[in-house]
């Protein structure tokens, strides 16, 4: 796989290819999440397409000081997928919660290809797993209905019946440990 | 416990967006003052970086990347549509700029305009975007003996503030053009800008979250690694909105 930095150049010189493969390469895993966030795949799409948008006008921006071309896609993604679960309102999503719970459960997205590991980043994605299971199943909770649900604070103590200061303190420790346990695959997110 | 441990206490939080929405905005305007704050956010978000990697990926249905290119391909934004007119209007600028001194004469003057009829009518159709502008700011810039100039108006359909920076040569080896906006509190880095003298740059940014309206914006040279938070290199430009 073509390092970021390289690709990264390729997107600054307006190389129509390199958005290819870019798109190629990284929409599986934006789709992932979005997917996984939204609960609607043409909303997902939609985020998809808007962060390649963003990435394509905006590629330019990223100094070399800045973080990955990757991490910086999921960080587009991610915000605009939040952002558009809190347009929906909080009774809606909580609705969109359960039933996404009962058909896929809360952590994974179906991916249909046989052999799932060749996708470019597999190793990327074991390393980070592997960091997500040494946390106390409490913490993994909470980290997961932050970060790839969207829940703020409050609404994590309300879904989970917990106090919000056990909210923040779970969230702080997690995410501690996660900044050292991602720390082996540091270079990928350059 | 002071006002500032707040702020300390949940840069986690904000990085996960687990704050509530009036904390969130109060959080975005602190980073918008607070060095310290903005640094160790970005670092989170850094050591963070991989973590959506923890979802696996999901197949895209038949077709999807071939249209995702599409319509990201497709799609010409505003300024790409607008610059072949915006570089006609840079030559405008320049010819009334600095033609009038040079030519020291109403006649070359006539010529030069008369030769941009064409493009004076065509920058009026294609940059509808800016008609509605409540405010739009040039100033001539002068460098290495190459004259361009930067080129400011606001969106009001997207509240967005346009900029265009056009006939620089590229920034010196080991520095870059940084744009800055002018508040009641100081200096707020924007974005750095990239131009050539063939290629203008372009970004479209919103106002930076700082207490107060802000009141200009400037144009520097900064060096390209270890940038300070104020400009310490040569001004280019300053402009009041």
């Amino acid at each position: 796989m073509e390092s970021q930095a390289s690709l990264r150049d390729r997107l600054v010189a307006r190389d129509e290819r390199a958005l290819v493969e870019l798109i190629e390469t990284a929409t599986p895993w934006l789709l992932g999440l979005v997917q996984g966030m939204l609960r609607d795949q043409d909303e997902a799409e939609e985020v998809v397409l808007e962060t390649f948008r963003i990435a394509w006008d905006r590629v330019a921006a990223l100094g070399d000081e800045h973080e990955g071309l990757m991490p910086w896609l999921f960080r587009v993604a991610r915000n605009r997928a939040i952002d558009r679960i809190r347009r929906r309102g909080r009774s809606r999503r909580k609705t969109e919660r359960a039933e996404a719970l009962g058909a896929v459960g809360p952590s994974t997205t179906p991916f249909q290809e046989p052999d799932e590991s060749a996708q470019p980043g597999w190793h990327v994605h074991e390393s980070v797993h592997a960091a997500l299971r040494e946390l106390p199943e409490e913490q993994r909770r909470v980290v997961w209905l932050a970060y790839f649900e969207g829940l703020t604070h409050s609404e994590i103590a309300k879904e989970l019946g917990i106090p919000m200061g056990t909210v923040k303190t779970r969230l702080r420790l997690a995410f501690d440990k996660l900044r050292a346990g991602l720390a082996p695959i540091e270079d990928w997110v350059r | 416990m002071t006002p500032h441990d707040w702020y300390i206490e949940n840069r986690i939080a904000y990085v996960a967006r687990a704050l509530e929405p009036s904390e969130e905005r109060l959080f975005a305007d602190h980073l918008s003052r607070c060095e310290e704050c903005s640094r160790e956010v970005a670092r989170l978000e850094h050591d963070l970086g991989a973590l959506p990697m923890a979802v696996r990926p999901a197949a895209p249905r038949p077709g999807l990347t071939h249209q995702l290119a599409d319509g990201v391909l497709r799609r010409r934004v505003w300024w790409q549509r607008a610059a072949p007119v915006l570089a006609a209007a840079a030559a405008i600028v320049l010819a009334v700029g600095f033609g009038v001194r040079e030519r020291a004469g109403r006649a070359a003057l006539e010529t030069a305009l008369a030769e941009r009829e064409r493009e004076i009518s065509a920058l009026r159709d294609t940059l509808s975007i800016s008609r509605d502008a409540r405010r739009v700011v040039q100033q001539d810039i002068a460098m290495g003996g190459a004259k361009g100039g930067l080129l400011i108006f606001d969106d009001q359909t997207t509240h967005r503030w346009n900029v265009v920076m056009h006939g620089l040569p590229a920034a010196p080896s080991g520095s870059v053009y940084q744009f800055w906006f002018i508040t009641q509190s100081g200096m707020v880095r924007s974005v750095e800008l990239r131009c050539d003298n063939n290629r203008p740059a372009f970004a479209t940014l919103e106002m930076p979250k700082a207490p107060g309206p802000v009141m200009g914006a400037a144009l520097t040279v900064e060096p390209a690694v270890n940038r300070s938070a104020e400009p310490s290199g040569p001004m280019l430009a300053h402009v009041q909105f």
